[in-house]
């Protein structure tokens, strides 16, 4: 109650934002009532909201013994996305983003004589110097979100092209 | 098996882009917040907040936040983070969470007077890694470190 932010996020959202940004973000299985105290609504409101999201295919629940627990639905996020992408941008910029994401990955590649962010965080930790080991570190975490984001344009671009891009000029 | 079939499951891309986009849309509710740029529509995956100076009583031509989020690399591991404040000829600091070799624990807060400097470290307690918790927790925590001027 005397937590600032949580008060300032309280007054600029709704209960459903909040279960939503909650239950969107979780790595593993959470129960209502894990999800109700971030959130900060009642058990009961988020017990709501989440079959709500369930029986929209935003998130999945898994039955665990007496507790019903909840994760982001993969396949919702993907489909998400690639709608967002095809929405704004046409089908020359999706090739032009998607060579882009690539040639980020092969810079990478090239530089560290690595081909996977796994790999490369094991180069991170072989190495002494801290401030180097943090920045491998860091290029290792950003190649995993372009590697995902590689895969959402491929799928939007497979997408846009089965079904005929209208605005692209004729070759 | 139960627990490989879960490993599987989990994806730090996927789930780093999920957290950057819920950043994003907290962002763009948050009263201090003028505009939201930056992911998903740039290639790197950064978020981009544009402050409106006057509403945080900042007399400077610009003021943004950039914020990098990590998921982490397995799904019981902590996120990395950081949202990095920065104003035109102005305050020049950071919220951190992550392995770094400044502080003792995972969170700091970093600063420094101008950018010929060097950055001075402290250790920073988060109260909540919630990706949109942390958004308003930093967000107020900014507030905090101007009305200090």
């Amino acid at each position: 109650m005397s937590d600032p932010a949580l008060e300032d996020w309280k007054a600029n959202s709704t209960a459903f934002d909040r279960v939503r940004a909650v239950v969107d973000t979780v790595s593993e299985p959470r129960s209502a009532a894990w999800v109700a105290a971030q959130a900060a609504v009642s058990e009961n409101t988020a017990r709501d909201h989440l079959r709500r999201l369930e029986e929209l295919h935003v998130i999945l629940a898994v039955e665990d013994g007496a507790t019903t627990r909840y994760v982001p639905d993969p396949l919702h996020t993907r489909l998400e996305s690639v709608r967002e992408l095809l929405e704004a941008r046409r089908l020359d910029e999706l090739l032009a983003l998607k060579a882009e994401l690539q040639g980020r990955i092969e810079d990478w590649e090239a530089e560290f004589g690595v081909t996977s962010p796994a790999e490369l965080r094991g180069l991170a930790a072989e190495t002494r110097r801290a401030a180097e080991t943090d920045a491998i570190r860091e290029t290792a975490n950003e190649w995993e979100t372009t590697a995902y984001r590689l895969g959402v344009v491929e799928d939007a671009i497979e997408r846009s092209e089965s079904a005929g891009d209208h605005d692209v000029a004729p070759v | 098996m139960a627990g490989d079939d879960r490993d599987r499951s989990y994806d730090a891309g996927a789930a780093s882009h999920r957290a950057l986009r819920a950043i994003r849309r907290e962002l763009e509710r948050h009263p201090l917040v003028a505009s939201v740029r930056g992911f998903p529509a740039e290639t790197r995956p950064r978020v981009v907040a544009e402050l409106d100076p006057h509403r945080l009583d900042r007399a400077v031509g610009s003021a943004t936040v950039t914020v990098r989020w990590f998921a982490g690399e397995t799904a019981a591991s902590d996120p990395e983070f950081a949202f990095h404040y920065s104003e035109a000829d102005g305050i020049d600091c950071g919220w951190h969470f992550g392995p770094n070799p400044h502080v003792d624990g995972r969170g700091h807060f970093q600063e420094r007077a101008d950018a010929t400097e060097a950055y001075r470290y402290e250790a920073e307690e988060f109260g909540t890694l919630v990706p949109a918790r942390v958004v308003w927790e930093v967000m107020q925590a900014l507030e905090e470190r101007i009305e200090e001027g």
